[in-house]
């Protein structure tokens, strides 16, 4: 069940969320809900195995922003890193943080 | 149309009391849906998702909007691209725009390009966001205002005052540069106006604003509209302006049936050490020089230009030390009767010499239009006849006798009220004959203000003067007019011999002039006979009085008197 305790308990940094979202928890869990389907889960490791780095960057800043709007901190960290990494078109293996990043979205749909 | 876009629109009451108007940008949906939230019960907003859904909405509403908020990262395009249109776009560029961004570097692109602030992810606290955006707002739209007083109604384009510092600051920027100053003025706007009536006037003129911002755009520099049908220019050099005033002619005359054509004075390559203003009153008065031309349409200020004026006011200004120093000296030109078998002496005509102390002999051609102009020539005159008429009484005390002498008396003379008694005085403080000192007043005088000077003239007539009209044929009087003028003798212009005397010239004008002063029984006189046979032509004729070159240039008094012994 998706409710303000569970995402606490998932690792969310719900009162910051809260306070961002007006106080309001039912528009909060609506945010949350939408935020893990966001195209750009799936946009960033496209555009990573196509090997385009700009829109893979694209991607991953996006996907920070709306991460971190909602304080969803154990995605937002593996989102950061990748992030960073591809700004500056680090040529490394970007599948360990893909994975973590896939990992924790998908513990956050477990919560639905 | 919309020529007042970068003045921004000034809403009404009603449009005030509703709520200003915001469009955000941004295609994710959380960062949406928190905006809207924090906005919506402030503001009435507009949502694009895409980069082309935002630029459409700019355009539609861009009068209407008050803010943009604008994320970086879109699908169709970078949001840096879309400020750069906005900010590049005079219809769109006040419209103050806020950067939504998470990144360093985008945020000092977006101020360089143009943008008002940012605000980044996380988002701060509503309070601060809102904040921001009513900051953003109020800056723009008081610089709105501001643009309001600085700008004139018409045209859209800078007043007078405004374009003056920011053509200072445009120096300030172009240091390096060749700068043009122009003046621009349309020929015979006041025709133009009650030919056809002020709402064509003013189209006349929004028109050649236009023009002008178009070719500044295009070209660099900031056009003002001066007063009038005056505009103003600052720019970067160019060698030639005909390209340029053809241009803008055509976009002034657009749609329009009546012709219109403008002059241009240009001030090229300003001095940057003179005033602003000064740049272009250069400007102007190169201007001033093609305001009745038909077929120059662009005129340069040049040097020369530019001495005339510094002398024009030199001669001005030493005017006065040169009347108390008598730097003047009457010359006498000598008229010779010539009826009889060998010519007698009959008069001298009175010219006024200037030996200034520096520059020289200056011609009476230059200093007498100048100083008719500028009201000093009742001075000079009066000089002159206090001059011509103590000398009439040195020759009669010292050899004798005298012969009458002429002295001008210009139109500008006879509007002085203290003339007859001024001429009066003269001749009874030199102890001299009415009829010594003869008048000579030019043709075109009688013409303008005839029955002023009629009602003048006969009075001094009516004293003893004799009033020789100058420049005889250089007038416009009619027939029936000569045949009433109180006149003593008619003054043929130096120019109607000459033309006479010309290759396509015709002799019979001077014979029907000599008809003319035989049927009003005055003696007629020549003026400007350079040669024998012009002489001779004339004296043929029955010319009765000549004076030129033939018989002699001015001179002195001292050498006047050896044609007074001769006789």
């Amino acid at each position: 069940m998706l409710s303000v305790e569970t995402l606490r308990d998932w690792g969310a940094d719900v009162d910051e969320a809260l306070v961002r979202c007006l106080n309001n928890e039912s528009f909060y869990l609506m945010l949350v809900q939408k935020a893990v389907k966001d195209p750009n889960f799936d946009r960033l490791p496209e555009a990573i195995a196509a090997g385009d780095p700009g829109k893979a960057f694209e991607a991953a800043h996006a996907l920070k922003g709306v991460m971190a709007n909602l304080a969803l901190t154990p995605i937002c960290k593996p989102v950061q890193e990748i992030t960073e990494l591809l700004r500056s078109r680090t040529d490394t293996d970007y599948a360990p943080l893909l994975s973590e990043i896939s990992a924790q979205r998908d513990s956050l749909t477990q919560l639905f | 149309m919309n020529n007042r876009t970068h003045a921004g629109r000034m809403p009404d009451l009603q449009e005030r009391n509703r709520m200003r108007r915001i469009l955000i940008i941004e295609d994710e949906f959380v960062n949406r849906e928190l905006l809207k939230a924090y906005l919506e019960d402030k503001y009435e907003l507009l949502i694009a998702e895409t980069g082309a859904e935002a630029l459409e909405a700019v355009r539609k509403h861009f009068d209407t909007l008050s803010l943009v908020m604008l994320d970086l990262i879109l699908p169709d395009m970078h949001g840096l691209d879309i400020l750069r249109e906005i900010k590049q776009d005079p219809d769109l560029s006040r419209i103050p725009v806020i950067v939504l961004t998470g990144d360093t570097e985008s945020e000092v692109e977006s101020l360089n390009i143009g943008a008002s602030d940012f605000i980044s992810k996380p988002y701060p606290r509503v309070e601060v966001i809102l904040a921001r955006i009513r900051r953003s707002i109020e800056l723009s739209e008081n610089r709105d205002l501001i643009r309001g007083t600085e700008l004139d109604q018409l045209t859209g384009l800078y007043n007078r005052e405004y374009f003056y510092r920011y053509a200072e600051q445009y120096d300030l920027y172009h240091r390096e540069e060749d700068t043009d100053a122009l003046v621009v003025d349309i020929n015979h706007f006041r025709l133009i106006n009650e030919r056809y009536g002020k709402a064509y006037a003013d189209v006349v003129l929004q028109q050649l604003g236009a023009g002008l911002l178009a070719a500044v755009k295009e070209n660099g520099g900031i056009v003002c509209r001066r007063e009038a049908d005056t505009f103003q220019v600052y720019c970067p050099h160019r060698e030639d302006y005909d390209a340029f005033a053809e241009e803008i002619t055509a976009a002034a005359s657009e749609g329009l049936k009546g012709r219109i054509r403008t002059r241009i004075g240009v001030y090229s390559r300003v001095d940057k050490s003179i005033d602003m203003e000064r740049r272009f009153d250069r400007a102007k008065s190169a201007a001033d020089t093609i305001r009745n031309s038909f077929s120059v349409s662009v005129a340069v200020y040049d040097n020369a230009l530019h001495e005339k004026e510094v002398y024009a006011e030199r001669l001005l200004d030493d005017f006065q030390e040169a009347l108390t120093q008598k730097q003047f000296t009457v010359f006498f030109q000598p008229k010779y009767d010539i009826r009889p078998e060998a010519p007698v002496l009959s008069g001298a005509e009175a010219l006024v010499r200037w030996k200034h102390p520096e520059l020289g002999m200056i011609s009476p051609g230059v200093f007498i239009p100048l100083f008719e102009n500028n009201g000093l020539i009742r001075d000079l005159d009066n000089y002159v006849w206090r001059e011509a008429a103590a000398q009439i009484r040195r020759w009669k005390d010292t050899l004798g006798h005298a012969v009458p002498v002429s002295v001008n008396v210009s139109r500008i003379d006879m509007l002085d009220p203290e003339l007859t008694e001024t001429l009066r005085n003269l001749v009874e403080e030199n102890r001299l004959e009415y009829g010594d000192l003869h008048l000579e007043i030019t043709e075109s005088a009688y013409t303008q203000d005839a029955e002023h000077i009629i009602q003048i003239v006969s009075g001094l007539r009516e004293l003893g003067f004799k009033i020789e009209m100058d420049d005889f044929g250089s007038g416009y009087s009619s027939l029936n007019m000569i045949s009433t003028l109180p006149i003593d003798a008619l003054k043929l212009d130096m120019l109607f011999i000459r033309t006479a005397f010309s290759e396509n010239g015709n002799i019979r004008m001077l014979e029907i002039s000599l008809d003319i002063s035989r049927c009003l029984s005055v003696p007629m006189i020549a003026e400007g006979v350079e040669t024998e046979e012009q002489m001779l032509t004339l004296k043929r004729m029955g010319c009765d009085i000549v004076q030129g070159y033939y018989f002699s240039k001015p001179v002195p008094a001292e050498e006047f008197e050896r044609f007074l012994f001769q006789n």
